[in-house]
């Protein structure tokens, strides 16, 4: 058993070496146009690239028929024959795998006007075709076949999230221009018209002559010096102060005006009650 | 409320129906109510004049356009209810409501319009 395995590898070496050879028997490449008419139709070399590349217009076919043989000759389907598209400047590639049959016959057809998905997005540049042969008991193959040029194909289109991928413009606030206090002119003159009522008031009291005599009672005053506290607690509230203090000032305040409010109006209330019944 | 408002401009208006509006205003009117009448004159002229200078001129600073005319018309309507109130003619109207009474009302009514008129003059 021990000495029968170095034949076994031997044997295994020679069989490699005997079945590593995979060909291609008699390859040809076809364009076919629109309308039928053969464009091209020559044999292929394996071992130099066709120095003109292969054009395909918009409904043109591209035929590719090859046999793919061992050593001996024989026909040979391998477990994987693919024609890769590769685009050397954009980096986009496409695999296609062939069929072939059991007595190694291949035919591959791209027709332009229906071309299979598999093929990369072109552009201005050729694509490179090349034939990969894999195979469990031979080793494996590449052939670069032809550059081919093909229509370029639609720009991808754009996918409805793809601005926010990018810097958006700027945005510019647009402002209401400033009001302006109006010319010190008019302003005088207003100011001028709202004094104005205070003349008619004043000569309407003069010509009224409202009375006042119990005034600076002891029992008023107190209140109107209240009230007056009142507006000049709002004015300082104006100027200076902020809403908590002239509430807390204010609750302050109304506890001595209520009580001198009610003393006041209870003596006004007294004299006018008197007077009514006299 | 008595048709007093229009009492002053029509001083000299001269037409007799007017003029004897005016002559009846003078002899029956309290001291006292025509004082109150004339301080609501003197709001409603105010009012006037700052109304106008918004739509005239410029509403800024609106805030105390807001302030100023606001302090206008609320004194106005609590001026002309202290008047309703005290006038000796609506006596059977206010039955339960003294004028000392109304005058309170009108005295704290002031003092919390004035404060928010403070506050919006900003």
């Amino acid at each position: 058993m021990v000495g029968a395995l170095p034949w076994f590898f031997a044997s295994l070496f020679l069989a490699g070496v005997r079945a590593s050879v995979l060909t291609l028997q008699s390859p040809r490449l076809s364009v076919i146009g629109a309308d039928a008419t053969p464009l091209r139709n020559e044999p292929l070399s394996l071992a130099v690239k066709v120095p003109a590349p292969v054009e395909l217009g918009p409904a043109d076919k591209l035929k590719l028929t090859f046999q793919i043989v061992d050593a001996d000759g024989k026909g040979v389907q391998p477990h994987q024959t693919f024609l890769r598209f590769y685009d050397e400047v954009t980096g986009e590639e496409g695999v296609q795998p062939v069929k072939v049959t059991p007595g190694g016959k291949a035919k591959f057809e791209l027709n332009m006007a229906r071309p299979f998905s598999s093929l990369p997005p072109s552009g201005k540049d050729p694509l490179q075709v090349s034939l990969y042969i894999g195979s469990f008991k031979h080793d494996p193959v590449q052939y670069n076949l032809f550059d081919l040029i093909v229509p370029a194909s639609q720009a991808p289109a754009q996918h409805p999230d793809e601005t926010f991928f990018h810097v958006r413009p700027e945005i510019f606030h647009t402002f209401r221009p400033e009001q302006k206090v109006p010319p010190k002119f008019v302003s005088a003159v207003f100011t001028g018209f709202i004094a104005a009522p205070w003349v008619v008031l004043l000569g309407l009291l003069g010509n009224v002559g409202p009375q006042v005599p119990h005034l600076f009672s002891p029992s008023i005053i107190p209140f109107v010096a209240t009230l007056g506290a009142f507006e000049a607690l709002l004015v300082w509230y104006w100027v200076d102060l902020r809403i908590g203090q002239v509430l807390l000032y204010g609750a302050i305040l109304s506890v001595p005006a209520a009580i001198t409010g009610k003393r006041a109006l209870a003596a006004v209330s007294e004299r006018r009650l008197g007077k009514s019944s006299k | 409320m008595p048709a007093t408002k229009t009492a002053p401009p029509a001083k000299k208006a001269g037409s007799s129906p007017l003029l004897s509006l005016w002559k009846a205003y003078n002899e029956t009117t309290s001291t006292r109510l025509k004082t109150i009448d004339s301080f609501l004159v003197f709001l409603m002229l105010s009012g006037i004049v700052q109304f106008l200078y918004c739509i005239l001129i410029t509403n800024f600073p609106f805030n105390a356009f807001l302030a100023g005319f606001a302090s206008c018309v609320g004194q106005f309507v609590l001026t002309a209810s202290l008047r309703a109130q005290v006038n000796p003619a609506n006596r059977n109207e206010f039955k339960e409501v003294s004028p000392e009474r109304a005058f309170a009302d009108f005295a704290l009514g002031s003092i919390v319009l004035h404060f928010f008129v403070y506050n919006f003059l900003g």
